[in-house]
């Protein structure tokens, strides 16, 4: 169900392409995307989707040469993202996004300890927005920050050094620093992928209710189905550049429409132990030279004429459901 | 059998086309390495067609005219004429013929056996075999590079050859350091691990699967290489321990220039400015080949 | 009755480090039927991967003993017969970094072929092609090419098909899919089921994925910190767990349906950190972190029992239960 006031986030018929050697890989292709303010939605799609160059494109640190954005619009509290001069995008990455990536060991610096780290943030964010805090209040604050992420023996870990910490712990100073500033939005890249499953637990229950007390919007990117189950409302699957499909999380789950989505849930083990599905034949399609029609047309059992030379749009299905498959034609 | 071997040619041929024009497509990016190339490719043909090209060839070899003796720069010698007489624009090109060859030579001399016993030693990394072999090398390479040439040149007569077996003695060392360190992080690859658990000898493991992973930075350290070793044997030249005269050694050449300076300049400056275009070229383009063998994310 | 392929018996590994020494692997022991498919699952710092390497062969035991068909195998690498490296092969995790990027499917392919001299070096294009149609890879286009040049799943088949290449009788395999999408992931599990079948191969799988081990394993053993808590069948296995940890495992493992949700256990919130194995927590190692804690559990350390057929578990609540296991 889309909110009644305007989104936060409104991705607009995104298309993001890089020019190599070979030619031009045409990367994302008119992705639609909408994020309202306090909802927590999940983006699932498997390697080469597309995702992070969505994610990136949000942010404005894709590499311009090579990558060139062909079309779209990203809207944030109705500005557009891409035509904002530098210093604004600047200062909308301060104030207002804030991200979590899959690799804490890299977004963390190694040479400076996790003290320094957050000091540096929290004295950015809050300072900015006026108030001037004294170094006390700083280092008060960035331990509250680490404690609220479940963090053991915070005081101690302000003085140790990322590479001291384990995954978990990494992870944990990684998202203490995304939820001590002012954003508002939060966009987590593959957060847990790289941990073990009784630390993706913890951390992700913790994440849970940290965007539930401060109502922040979330955009969960992942691979993993059963990570976006619990944690996001609403769920857009994207497969080769575009979203194939969006809804409600559980009815998403419960009755998937589009051909990929269902390939794609079958694909995964079940716990009660039915074997596991031959996933879904044939490759993501080569980006120099897309189908022109419905980029997952080459792999889809219900093909349609009409499939090859059009790009299907979404659909409106019902109450909030779309999905870019012509069988939905109403 | 031996249509199979042919099929095997065609196919590696065609990739490694597709390879070299991928290649130089990252190459021609970056003007500053083609323009250092096309300077190269100059530099290498004059040195080669040195005998048809050049004004006055025969000043190269042992020739006296005093009554052209210390000519300025002009158009019938652009370079002017050293006090013997002899056209210097002719002989520097002659001299290109001594620095290339210096070059070629130390480095095919040196770079092998420094390969090899970087790729031991890093393969053996933590045993007694890396010990040896990478404390030899660091005794060459505490010795200032100049001073050990100096020092073997002149043990022996100060000529080419000589000079030429003295540097690729200098040089050994630094390629075996550049191996040791890609051949030890290497062997933790998984590739190397599975090769080993195969049960492929350690010559196999070496030559076929590390060997390959090292190529890329070793030969651009080749060609930024070529620059230093030309340099180096220039300065052997002009302290008199290279290329001796009436031979043209561009640093010879310079030594015999400088005593005229600063009067008749053109003596010693274009010799002199001949050794940074060679060297300034052989670093554009391999600052080009750095950019040619980095991998690319998108 | 099927024979015993492969024992292992009080096994440790240690690596004295700086920091003080690290035990991967603490005494364990379990045994391999010959054609079944052992499941070995774990966290970080659990030593199922150190377990697999010391079967394989990168690290000579520190104690303990590996039997192979019968055979001690638990020396130095160096020492163990070619016969030996042909019989167990292992199938790494990261596809990416197990080809050398370097060298072409063909020539990566031919490595086993002429170490082990499996076939003639004319008859070495027939098989490496015919090693390719068995992982269902069109020979002719995949032969020349480079690993860069195709895709996750793709290489792992080849890293595969390059295990197999010595007709071996058993394969481990290192969370094999772990690093590759899930719509890819099926095909590969069941090419490895059905060559498994074909070739009449024995298994030792290791993942951190319970949802894949359901569907994979015949038996599976957990370890933590570098000892086994819990061996079953794998149908007991997940809905008769014992083990604390085993419950905790489970119930954190994130699923997609609500008849999956069902079958979990209860929800045991996983707490703390898992502790370094060079700290390893004195008594049970799993008590620092274990909800049904009693008091010997910091002090004693639990030995394996049986509660069931084919099911030991190594925990203080099920002391009472029947005599201590043999080698299960």
């Amino acid at each position: 169900m889309k909110q009644n006031m305007s989104p936060l986030l409104d991705v607009r018929d995104l298309s993001v392409g890089f020019k190599i050697f070979e030619g031009y890989l045409s990367v994302l292709n008119g992705v639609e995307l909408t994020l309202g303010e306090g909802e927590r939605v999940g983006l699932v799609g498997e390697t080469g989707c597309g995702k992070t160059t969505t994610v990136k494109s949000i942010l404005r640190v894709l590499p311009m040469p090579p990558a060139r954005i062909a079309g779209g619009e990203i809207f944030y509290r109705g500005k557009d993202i891409l035509k904002m001069k530098r210093r604004e995008v600047q200062t909308l990455r301060r104030m207002e996004l804030t991200a979590i990536f899959q690799d804490p060991l890299m977004s963390l610096n190694p040479v400076f300890t996790v003290g320094t780290q957050l000091r540096d943030i929290v004295k950015d964010s809050l300072g900015a927005s006026g108030k001037k805090l004294t170094k006390k209040q700083i280092t008060a604050r960035c331990i509250e920050a680490l404690k609220e992420t479940g963090m053991p023996d915070p005081e101690r870990i302000m003085s140790n050094y990322p590479i001291q910490l384990s995954g978990g712990m990494r992870q944990r100073v990684c998202i203490a620093e995304a939820l001590s500033t002012t954003a508002q939005l939060l966009l987590a890249d593959e957060p847990t992928t790289n941990l073990d499953v009784t630390i993706q637990d913890q951390i992700l229950r913790k994440l849970d209710e940290l965007v539930e007390e401060k109502n922040t919007s979330v955009l969960m990117i992942t691979h993993s189905l059963g990570v976006v189950m619990d944690l996001t409302q609403r769920l857009y699957i994207m497969y080769a550049g575009t979203m194939v499909e969006e809804g409600q999380t559980e009815e998403l789950f419960a009755s998937p429409l589009h051909p990929y989505s269902q390939g794609l849930m079958k694909s995964v083990p079940k716990l009660t132990g039915e074997g596991v599905s031959d996933g879904i034949p044939g490759r993501i399609p080569n980006y120099l030279d897309p189908p022109a029609g419905c980029r997952f047309e080459p792999r889809c059992e219900h093909t349609m004429p009409v499939c090859r030379t059009e790009k299907p749009p979404l659909f409106n299905v019902e109450n909030g459901r779309h999905v870019a498959c012509f069988l939905y034609r109403s | 059998m031996r249509e199979q071997l042919k099929a095997d040619l065609l196919v590696s041929l065609k990739q490694k086309r597709r390879g070299f024009a991928k290649g130089w497509y990252k190459f021609s990016r970056n003007l500053l390495s083609v323009l250092g190339l096309v300077v190269l490719i100059l530099i290498v043909l004059a040195a080669l067609l040195a005998p048809y090209i050049t004004p006055y060839p025969e000043h190269a070899k042992p020739y006296t005219n005093f009554k052209d003796g210390g000519k300025p720069p002009s158009l019938e010698h652009f370079f002017g004429t050293d006090r013997v007489g002899r056209d210097i624009f002719s002989r520097v090109i002659f001299g290109y013929r001594f620095s290339l060859t210096i070059g070629v030579v130390v480095l095919s001399l040196g770079v092998a056996p420094g390969v090899i016993l970087g790729l031991i030693a890093g393969y053996h990394k933590g045993t007694w075999i890396e010990t040896v072999i990478m404390r030899i090398t660091d005794i060459f390479l505490a010795v200032p590079p100049l001073v050990l040439a100096l020092a073997i040149t002149a043990m022996l007569t100060p000529n080419l050859t000589n000079q030429m077996m003295a540097i690729a003695l200098v040089w050994w060392p630094w390629y075996s350091r550049l191996v040791f360190a890609l051949a030890s992080s290497l062997r933790n690859e998984y590739f190397v691990r599975e090769a080993e658990l195969t049960g492929a000898s350690k010559l196999h493991i070496m030559l076929k699967e590390i060997l390959p992973n090292c190529l890329a930075p070793v030969m651009t350290k080749m060609t930024l290489d070529m620059g230093i070793v030309i340099l180096l044997g220039a300065t052997l030249s002009f302290i008199g321990l290279g290329v001796q005269p009436p031979k043209p050694g561009l640093g010879t050449m310079v030594a015999e220039g400088s005593k005229r300076l600063p009067g008749e300049w053109w003596g010693a400056i274009f010799p002199a400015l001949a050794i940074v275009v060679v060297i300034l070229a052989f670093n554009l383009v391999g600052d080009g080949l750095r950019d040619v063998f980095a991998v690319e994310e998108v | 009755m099927t024979d015993t392929i492969l024992v292992v018996d009080k096994l440790k590994k240690y690596f004295p480090t700086k920091r003080g020494t690290v035990k991967a692997v603490d005494n364990i022991s379990f045994s391999v039927a010959t054609g079944e498919t052992i499941g070995l699952v774990g966290e970080s710092g659990s030593g199922k991967t150190t377990t697999a390497q010391c079967v394989v062969g990168i690290y000579p035991p520190t104690d303990g003993e590996i039997l192979f068909k019968g055979q001690t195998i638990s020396e130095a690498f160096s020492k163990r017969s070619k016969a030996l490296k042909r019989d167990i092969r292992i199938v790494f995790q990261d596809p990416g970094s197990s080809l050398n990027p370097k060298r072409s499917i063909k020539q990566i392919l031919s490595v086993p072929l002429k170490v082990h001299r499996v076939a003639t070096k004319k008859d070495h294009l027939t098989k490496i092609k015919s090693l390719l149609a068995m992982v269902e890879l069109p020979p002719d286009e995949y032969m020349y090419k480079y690993p860069r040049a195709i895709g996750g799943g793709e290489k792992q088949m080849v890293a595969i098909a390059r295990a197999l290449a010595t007709n071996p009788s058993l394969v481990l395999l290192d969370e094999p899919t772990s690093a590759l999408d899930v719509s890819v992931q099926g095909k590969i599990i069941n090419l490895l089921m059905k060559l498994q079948q074909d070739l009449n191969l024995t298994y030792l799988f290791i993942t951190h994925d319970l949802s894949l081990m359901r569907n994979v394993a015949s038996r599976v053993a957990i370890m933590y910190l570098g000892k086994l808590c819990e061996i079953a069948p794998t149908v007991e296995f997940f809905q008769n767990p014992t083990h604390p940890y085993t419950k905790m495992l489970l119930s954190a493992i994130p699923v997609v349906s609500q008849e999956e949700k069902a079958l979990k256990p209860t929800k045991i919130a996983s707490r703390g950190e898992i502790p370094s194995p060079v700290n390893v927590p004195p008594g049970c190692s799993f008590h620092s972190r274990c909800s049904e804690k009693m008091d010997m559990c910091a002090k004693d350390d639990p030995v394996m029992v049986e509660i069931g057929e084919g099911h030991v578990t190594r925990c203080h609540l099920f002391a009472e239960a029947k005599t201590t296991a043999t080698i299960a």
